[in-house]
């Protein structure tokens, strides 16, 4: 029942996207606008379909029905409800069934956002390409990652559960889920460039209908990037956040493009400029997504979070190589055209500083590409294989982040078009002492390595530039200083920042240490001591745990264990973890006490300043959500500078700001003159 | 005044020459892009481990040990004879398996003149386990504890069950990655006793 | 008034090229600091830990000998701890075991032959990159001083400002 009801909801899908998609196409290149609002009833039947088949999976992951050969595969009798429900998403199929879902919220998002603008041929076109998409998705379903095939053989009594990596920690359920709505969020704004493409109408507009919807996307894929991270912290046990794995890589990579496309799409709404850059970033964003999840999914790189393989590689490379051919045919068709005849006048000035942002981060993203699918290259030339690891990854991007760092501490308060070295010297004069401070104070404590002690000062560099633009903000308009998009922005810069130096202090400062103890003995490490209280063995239904209770510096006890899921027999290592404001204390249980051998082994390790990756990635979501707020009486940003603000008016004279015209966060209607008016 | 934007878009026809910059730059795009695709169709993901070691037709490494009852081993002095290196782990269920087989290989060789000798080397796995399963499961040949793992670093061994042949010389002369059979593993051993190099 | 004087004289003083020399080298003397004590003689488990970053667990996959608890790796890096007691050279250690394991295990591409691409071609790229912003701000440059306004722009400038209602200062 359950598996026929998830099919009929696929094949609902699949044909309501081809028939909407098709239907479209005819309305936009018939120009028949009662075409284009009843081809649009088709959204409906796509999102039914969708829902049909998540209901259906659910239901059957719920009632256990082990006739399905998914649930067969990941479903448990022993495994706890919520992990039941998560489970929809922890292997293959799922995971594609989730990514459809999410889809086909955002196909009805956009139908409903723009409702006013059915009749657009630009509406429609970008609707026919989401529907495409929609399209490919339900045809994985329906093929190579089918959820709902039956089981061969007789139906089996009980599964083995998800993966137990997966299940024994709650961030498993918000993850993915959170990771998706970022992946797949850039699918809309990818239409909308490609239906601009398409009518040749790629003035600004198109540009500000999405910006919304890139903003969202984006805030998504950071939480779920910095979820991710948690995750591997919490739970893989050797206390680290970042791995370089292919799978983090595939999602890192659309992140980047996606960070240089929310810059330098500034530069094109106050310019006019780099509209051909601008396009070729979004498509590379979308194509990215694809191709990370033909990268993870096929099978052809090995990984941690390894996913099965099988045909469905040969679908995501072409549809990977469609939809990068498609951008590439329409930017070079139509490029040429688009070229505005603006220039940057000088090297000095915000535009060149986003440019250059856009570079840094393009190039960030073409090294993290290159080092995730050179081994494949290499094999297919020489068959061989070859790893390209951790080593390779941060000596490439330290370089790299120290010079965005760099970058966003003199960003902010450069203006538009011009300015001089004098400016810069008082502006950020401040910063950069506070910066040398986060530099020298560290030094005095005795900390060593260039690489962590540039990541410091360039940091509390960057920091210092960014709180002097909200301090500027807040005194000018209070708490609404803090809402829009330059405000918002500079707290996810000062989020981002705090990552950054959580990052090198974390990586090159912590501290390991492995001892062995009988119950009751203490061994001393880092200033902290630890005390085996004893082992214990603790048995559920799903999971049978050996932990060693170990108590720190005479407080809490901490257990580190070694849990069994019964289900499947995997025994995994499940960490400790006691969170500090400047450390944390990571234990793991390496070796337990058997009867012959009443010792126990465990490690420790100190790791410092880990709160504050975590802290740093709530201010990015915080920042996010400000900066989706509209400042204070904004004009429309196509209006040309010198339009007078709807409610400057209001505000006197001597509240006008005079000394930083950089700084737009309510784009009052003062002429910009470049650096003459400071 | 918001006109003015919207006219830069179309290309206005007194405009002198539009640089051709896009096509070239989007063909040698997808020229890259292109090559990159075909590189990822042909690929093989999966494992791949071979058989290949640099130490075939070399000495074999130094082995300096004890048997499990406590008794010293040492390769070197093994010199004379055909030794088979077997690592095996209790819980690695290809071991387990082919455990039958190496019994049958082992009474084989024993009841030949100048037959093979048998060791076991017990790979990350407790000693007590292995004797346990061995006195169920049979086999009398003696079994070598590592417990720091020198044995399988000197040999390059990541996974069991593997099976190496060490000639009268001390020179490895052979190494199977997978699971062997008693006619396989005694087929091999005759050809190379025979002169004849093993097949590829 | 002698506090306003005061300000003043701070205020020219905070952005002043002498207060940013001084900035400049307290930064560039804590840097060499820490870099001078980064670069002091590495103790032995240091030298193994360092090795073992470098070379991947052979079984588990993406994790490095250092990050991996599992039986082989504990086992690499006591042989690693071994030779390094013995006095060989951190390429020694690291070729012999790649020798012995395959080449999948070293997690750092050689310098040599095709590996060297994964290191050569980022840096390739960031000097075309920068090349190509160097003349295209140079082209920039030269449209810009070409483009330098008529009288008959800034009359028509002149103009549309005369013409909208202006509200609030200048």
């Amino acid at each position: 029942m359950n598996g026929a009801l998830g099919m009929a909801g696929i094949a609902l899908g699949l044909a309501a996207s081809l028939l909407g998609a098709f239907t479209l196409v005819l309305a936009a290149v018939q120009r028949r606008p009662r075409l284009m609002r009843s081809g649009v009833l088709y959204v409906w039947l796509v999102l039914g379909g969708a829902v049909l088949a998540v209901v259906a999976m659910e239901r059957a992951l719920i009632t256990r029905d082990f006739s399905l050969a998914y649930v067969a595969e990941v479903g448990s009798t022993r495994t706890p409800a919520l992990y039941n429900v998560a489970s929809l998403w922890s292997s293959l199929d799922g995971s594609i069934l989730l990514w459809t879902f999410i889809l086909a919220l955002y196909v009805v998002a956009t139908r409903l956002w723009f409702r006013a603008r059915l009749t657009d041929p630009l509406v429609t076109w970008a609707l026919v390409v989401l529907l495409v998409i929609a399209a490919f998705f339900f045809l994985l379903l329906a093929g190579p990652a089918n959820p709902f095939s039956r089981v061969s053989g007789a139906v089996p009594t009980d599964g083995p559960g998800p993966n137990p990596l997966l299940q024994n920690h709650p961030l498993m359920v918000v993850h993915p889920p959170m990771l998706y709505l970022g992946y797949v969020g850039f699918s809309v704004p990818f239409a909308f460039a490609i239906g601009g493409l398409i009518t040749g109408r790629v003035g600004e507009g198109w540009l500000l209908d999405t910006r919304r919807w890139t903003l969202f996307a984006w805030g998504f894929l950071s939480v779920g990037i910095v979820l991710g991270a948690w995750w591997s912290y919490e739970v893989l046990g050797w206390g680290g956040v970042w791995g370089w794995d292919p799978v983090e890589n595939a999602s890192l990579l659309p992140w980047l493009t996606g960070t240089a496309f929310i810059h330098s799409v500034l530069v094109q709404e106050r310019r006019g400029m780099l509209r051909v850059w601008n396009l070729s970033l979004l498509a590379a964003t979308f194509c990215l997504t694809i191709l990370g999840t033909f990268l993870t999914r096929s099978g052809v790189l090995e990984s941690v979070h390894a996913f099965s393989d099988g045909p469905i590689g040969v679908y995501l490379l072409t549809f990977f190589a469609l939809a990068a051919g498609t951008s590439i045919a329409l930017i070079g068709w139509r490029g040429d055209r688009l070229r505005s005849p603006g220039t940057i006048d000088s090297p000095l000035s915000r535009e060149a500083a986003f440019l250059a942002n856009s570079a840094l981060l393009a190039l960030f993203a073409f090294v993290v590409l290159l080092g995730t699918v050179f081994p494949l290259v290499v094999e297919a030339l020489q068959d061989r294989r070859l790893s390209v690891g951790r080593p390779f990854f941060d000596r490439m991007t330290t370089p790299l982040g120290l010079a965005l760092l760099t970058l966003m501490a003199i960003a902010p308060v450069l203006p538009w078009r011009k300015a001089s070295t004098e400016l810069l010297r008082t502006r950020l004069f401040w910063p950069a002492c506070f910066g040398v401070a986060c530099l020298v104070i560290p030094v005095l404590m005795g900390a060593e390595g260039v690489a962590p002690l540039l990541a410091f000062g360039l940091g509390g560099f960057a920091a210092g530039s960014a709180v002097r633009q909200l301090v500027l903000a807040t005194r000018r308009q209070g708490v609404r200083g803090l809402l829009g998009r330059a405000n918002g922005g500079m707290i996810v810069h000062l989020g981002i920042i705090v990552i950054a130096v959580a990052l090198a202090a974390q990586s090159s400062y912590q501290r390991a240490g492995e001892f062995r103890l009988s119950p009751g003995e203490t061994a001393t490490f880092g200033g902290h001591r630890f005390t085996l209280v004893e082992q214990v063995t603790e048995e559920t239904d799903a999971v049978r745990a050996i932990k060693a209770r170990i108590r720190i510096d005479d407080g809490v006890v901490h257990a580190p264990a070694r849990q069994q899921f019964l289900a499947r027999g995997d025994i995994i290592p499940t960490p400790s973890v006691r969170t500090g404001l400047t450390e944390d204390i990571y234990l793991t249980l390496v070796k337990p006490a058997t009867a012959d051998d009443p010792t126990v082994t465990f490690g420790v390790r100190l790791m410092p300043l880990s709160l504050w990756l975590w802290i740093g990635g709530s201010l990015v979501a915080a920042g996010t959500v400000l900066a989706a707020f509209p400042g204070r009486g904004r004009r429309r940003p196509t209006d040309p500078v010198s339009a007078p603000v709807p409610s400057a008016a209001a505000t006197p004279p001597s509240d006008r700001p005079s000394d930083d015209p950089a700084d737009d966060s309510d784009l009052v209607g003062v002429p910009r003159l470049g650096s003459a008016d400071v | 005044m918001s006109e003015v934007l919207e006219q830069a878009d179309p290309p206005a026809a007194d405009e002198p020459r539009p640089r051709r910059v896009a096509p070239i730059v989007a063909i040698a795009v997808a020229i890259v892009v292109g090559l990159f695709v075909a590189v990822a169709a042909v690929v093989k993901g999966g494992d791949k481990d071979t058989a290949e070691t640099p130490l075939l037709g070399q000495p074999a490494p130094v082995v300096e040990t004890t048997t499990i009852d406590g008794s010293p081993f040492d390769l070197a002095s093994r010199r004379g004879s055909w030794v088979v290196l077997n690592f095996f782990s209790t819980w690695c269920r290809p071991c387990v398996e082919e455990h039958p087989e190496l019994v049958r290989f082992a009474n084989g060789q024993a009841s030949q003149l100048g037959g093979a000798e048998l060791y076991s080397v017990i790979f990350n796995d407790d000693p007590g386990e292995v004797e346990r399963f061995f006195a169920e499961q049979g086999g009398d040949w003696p079994k070598l504890v590592d417990p720091d793992g020198r044995v399988q670093v000197a040999f390059g061994v990541a996974k069991s069950p593997e099976t190496w042949i060490i000639d009268p010389d001390g020179v490895v002369r052979a190494r199977v990655i997978s699971a062997v059979s008693a006619d396989t593993l005694g087929g091999l051993l005759a050809e190379l006793q025979a002169g004849v190099p093993p097949g590829p | 008034m002698s506090e306003t004087v005061q300000t003043r004289r701070t205020r020219r003083w905070a952005g002043s090229s002498v207060a940013w020399l001084v900035l400049g080298l307290v930064a560039v003397v804590a840097l060499a600091l820490g870099a001078a004590r980064s670069s002091e003689a590495r103790t032995p488990e240091e030298r193994i830990d360092a090795i073992a970053k470098t070379l991947k667990c052979p079984v588990c996959p993406g994790e490095s000998l250092y990050e991996s608890r599992n039986n082989v790796s504990v086992n690499l890096k006591a042989e690693i701890a071994r030779q390094v007691r013995a006095g060989q050279t951190d390429d020694e250690i690291r070729a012999g075991i790649v020798t012995r394991y395959g080449d999948s295990v070293l997690l750092v591409p050689r310098a040599q032959g095709v590996d060297a691409i994964v290191w050569v071609l980022p840096v390739v790229v960031l000097v075309a990159s920068v090349a190509a912003l160097v003349v295209v701000f140079r082209r920039w440059r030269r449209e810009g001083a070409t483009a330098a306004p008529t009288e008959a722009d800034r009359a028509l400038v002149a103009d549309a400002l005369a013409a909208e209602p202006r509200e609030g200062t200048t």
